[in-house]
Parts: structure tokens; sequence; C-alpha cells
């Protein structure tokens, strides 16, 4: 059976935080510290606001429009980092343990990273998903929705010095990163469930999120039937 | 960071007027400078110096435009095609292509971006990487796609899509055909089909005859000509490997490989990107080239002039 369907997100993550070395975990600190300190959170979407559209390729260079995507079901956007990153590699593999739940709510679902290149095409490969990857080139997404932020130097230099660069991961000049969110978003485009973090080591729980989707569909019905009498 | 402040940021960058700033998007002065200040604050230090006759830009300010300048052109590019769409506006797209460069490369791309937008309408232009560089600057062209440019001016945004080696094209009954690749000796003896123009001359020049002139008896501007040539017996066409091929004709490696080039994107930096070119640029950079080629190396990144990707031995995209 797969790790991810017996262990929550939460457990993996103290996991994977344990295994960090110690100059990985003070980075850590000083970036969620910085984050806070800045508010990041507060510039993103928020429940009941209207989410901008976009236009974005998956790991295959084939177009999607989030406009199509959330008109034909509810749409569960979620911000990742990277493939370089093991907290999103956890998140990713475990959304996938419950894509089929995903499928069955028909919901579409997607996940967004400011990687180009080959990048998440490997990183699809490597963690064996069949989830829409798409990639955010350029950030245009990750402003919109508020969660980009320009990687402060401390941070940029610890992960240099673990041979990342993040320029040419993602065909930029300037290191630029989003916070891990997830948001699900109703047919008409308005935010119906908004997760935002800034300890980039904590991510919703994919129950979670289902358990969001079922609400929505749940409100859904009750508006078609009222709309019925 | 909010797209307002990054659209507060870069109406002062364009206008270096504050006044004007706040006119252009249509909001007080206050909140215009509120909102640079928030963006200065989150990106660790000013991005203008204000100064009573001479407002402009900062260091930092100067290196974070280009990429805010894309960020927004990206956004807003997919509100434009919403409108076109409505409309049902002809949406121009004018792409240039260096003379090595086969427009197949760019079919896929074009076929994906015309399911989004409707009124597409490709323009293709085939000139020298110099020109087309020009033609980007006048605005006449795009986005291009060339093979080596010797330089770029700083206003071109600049990604390397994909390496590829140069290969032998030859008729199945030319005398070298049967080889498994083309050894250098036999390569300076045979007769080189030669195109006018090719920018990628110099290179074979450089590295195949550094001693001496290849044997050229026949020449033509047109790829397709030297094939029909090749495949005729007159001779042999050096090639990039994603170029087509006329089903007569065969690619052989050249031994050692001696010539491989990067296959890059240019585009204008800070120009308003139609939905077209927006959508263009975005399924480009995250093609799969390696199905154009032999061996994949895929390597995009953003070039600057000072700045090369270090090769890093734990990440896997350096494999």
């Amino acid at each position: 059976m797969s790790d991810h369907l017996t262990k929550t997100l939460s457990q993996m993550r103290h996991e994977l935080l344990a295994g960090l070395s110690g100059a990985d975990r003070e980075a850590y600190i000083q970036l969620v510290d910085w984050l806070r300190k800045i508010d990041v959170a507060s510039r993103a979407l928020q429940v009941g606001d209207t989410a901008p559209d976009f236009l974005l390729p998956d790991a295959h260079g084939r177009l999607h429009s989030s406009e199509q995507l959330r008109r034909e079901a509810p749409l569960v956007v979620s911000f990742y980092r990277g493939g370089w990153c093991p907290f999103c590699n956890a998140e990713l593999s475990a959304l996938q343990a419950v894509k089929a739940e995903f499928d069955s709510l028909k919901t579409n679902i997607v996940v967004v990273s400011p990687e180009t290149r080959d990048l998440p095409r490997q990183l699809k490969r490597q963690l064996n998903l069949d989830l829409t990857m798409l990639a955010d080139v350029d950030h245009g997404a990750a402003i919109s929705y508020g969660v980009l932020f320009r990687v402060p130097d401390e941070t940029k230099a610890h992960y240099a010095g673990q041979g990342y660069d993040f320029g040419h991961r993602h065909g930029s000049t300037e290191w630029m990163l989003p916070i891990p969110a997830t948001f699900v978003i109703d047919q008409d485009g308005v935010v119906r469930g908004a997760f935002v973090e800034p300890d980039f080591t904590i991510r919703q729980e994919p129950t979670d999120i289902l358990n969001k989707v079922r609400q929505l569909a749940g409100s859904q019905a009750e508006d078609a039937s009222a709309s019925d009498e | 960071m909010e797209l307002h402040q990054v659209r507060y940021f870069l109406a002062v960058a364009s206008t270096l007027n504050f006044t004007r700033a706040a006119e252009m998007c249509n909001v007080t002065q206050p909140s215009l400078t509120k909102g640079v200040q928030k963006l200065e604050q989150e990106l660790g230090g000013e991005l203008i110096y204000r100064e009573r006759q001479l407002t402009h830009l900062t260091d930092l300010g100067k290196a974070v435009l280009p990429m805010l300048e894309r960020a927004l052109a990206s956004t807003e590019a997919v509100r434009r095609r919403a409108r076109e769409f409505r409309q049902k506006e002809v949406a121009p797209l004018t792409i240039g292509l260096a003379p090595s460069i086969s427009a197949s490369l760019i079919v896929e791309p074009i076929a994906e971006i015309r399911k989004f937008v409707p009124g597409l309408y490709v323009e293709l232009r085939e000139e020298p990487p110099s020109r087309l560089v020009e033609l980007l600057l006048e605005g006449e062209v795009n986005v291009a796609l060339v093979g080596d440019l010797d330089d770029t001016p700083e206003r071109i945004d600049d990604w390397a899509l994909f390496e590829e080696r140069c290969v032998a094209v030859l008729a199945p009954s030319h005398e070298l055909a049967d080889l498994p690749e083309i050894g250098m000796d036999a390569l300076r003896e045979a007769t080189i089909l030669d195109r006018s123009y090719c920018d990628m001359a110099p290179k074979f020049h450089r590295l195949y005859f550094p001693d001496a002139p290849p044997h050229h008896n026949h020449r033509s501007c047109r790829d397709l000509h030297l094939q029909h040539l090749a495949a005729a017996g007159f001779g042999i066409v050096l090639a990039p490997e994603h170029m087509p091929l006329l089903p007569s004709l065969k690619a052989l490696p050249i031994e050692g490989d001696p010539v491989w080039r990067e296959v890059r994107l240019l585009a204008v930096q800070g120009r308003r990107y139609s939905p077209a070119l927006d959508a263009f640029i975005k399924v480009v950079r995250l093609r799969d080239w390696s199905l154009h080629t032999e061996a994949p190396r895929q390597t995009e990144h953003h070039i600057t002039a000072t700045s090369k990707p270090p090769v890093c031995p734990h990440d896997p995209a350096y494999c």
C-alpha cells in the first residue's frame, strides 16, 4: 500500500523535518519568520474573492484554461514550489493517492509551479503522477493569486549553496517562489476554499480539500433545488 | 506581492513620474505611492529614487523590472484573450525563423495555441539572426527562433530551448551512406551542397573545415532544393538534426559530433504581449524538444549577459 494512503501529510512533514540538516533547518526557520513578518499570506486570494483566470501549459506543452476547467466542474488549484522541494513532492504524491476521489467528485485539480523546461515532465515521471501539472511561466498566475514572493538574499545564498538555481529552473533572472497554497474555485470563478500557509512545510491535507469540494457540491445542489422551487 | 502594486511600479517605471503614473492607473497619487512602498518593503529595497526632477529606477528596480513586466503582460494577455474571443478579433502572430530553423518545430505549438486563440493569424518570416533581432526591436516580428547569435541586445529576452547536433544528409546510394557515421577525413573529401545565407555555415567551416574550404559544386538558398539535389546524388547536405528530411534521404551522425548549437527563443522585453504571443512563449518554453533530436539535451534557461547556469550534480535536470 502507498505510504500516502496510510500517513497524513502532517506525519510526513514531521519525518521530513526530522531529517533536515542544521543549516537547512536554520534556513527554513529564517525564511518562514520573514514570510510571517511581511505577512505574505494577507496578499493571497481569500474566500469570496474572484479568482483571475489563467492559461498555462502543462508538462507536455499543452495549454489549459482555468476558465474552461472551472466551468465544467469545481476546480482545485494548488501552488507548489518545485520538484527540488521534498515537502512539495510529499504533497504531490498525497494528491495523486486520492486522485480517483477527485475524479469521482467530478472535480478538476491542477498543480502549479514556476518550473519550466522539462522539469515538470521529469517530476511527473519520477513520482509517477497523472495530475495535471501546469507551469506558471513568468509567474503571472502566482502574482494574480497573491502568493508570489521574491526570495530574500539569505535564502537565495542557502539554496544556491545546495546547487539550486531558480533563475535557471524558472527561466528568469529573478528568484521568485510561490508560497504553497490550495484554492477551491466554483464554476463562477469564486474562491470557496483557500489554504495559504507561509510555513511551506505545512500543506492542506487532501482529505480536507476533498471535504471542501463535497461542501461546495452540496451547496450548489441546494442552490439548484432552491431555484427549481 | 499583489498585482495592483506591480501595475503601479511598472507605471512609474515607464513614466518616471508619480503624478502621471497615478493618472495612468486611475488612482490617487498617495494610493499609488503607498502601493509602490509596500512592494519595496517586500522586495527588500527601494525600487525608485524619488528626486524632484530626476525620478529614476534603482539597481533593484532595474533588476526586477523585466520579470515583473512579463508577469503582468501574462496576466493581461489572459484577460485580452477573453475579449478577443468575444469580439472575434484577428490575433496576428509574426514568428521569425533563422534560415537553419525549420518551421516544423513550431507547427505543434501553433496548433495548440489555435485551440485557445481562434482568431490566430500566423506569419512566418525567415531572416538571418541579426536581422531578426532588428525586426524584433522594430516590432515587425513578435518572437523569433534562432541558433547561434553573437550578441543579444539588453532589451531582448533570450531563452535557450534545446541543444542539437549537426548531421550529414545524403542519398542511400551515396558511397558513404552505409557507414555508421561519417569520418572527418571523408567529409572533407566529399562534395558539400552549399546553402547560401546559412547561419550555421561559419560554425561548419570553423569546426569541419579549418584548413581548407569544403568542396562546393552546387548551391541554393533553399534547404528543400539542396535535399532534392542530395537525393539525386549530387552531394551531402550538412543540417541541424531537427530538420525534416525527404523520405528518399538518410541522416548520419558525424564522427565525434563536433558541431552542437542551441536553439533559442527571442522576444522583446517590456512589450505588451498579445494573447497569441503570450501563449506561444509559454508553450515553446515547456515543449518536449527531445522529440526532434536523437540526444535530448533540453536546456531552457534565461540567458543574461553575465550568467550561465551552474551544473549541479544532484539535480536530475542536468543529467
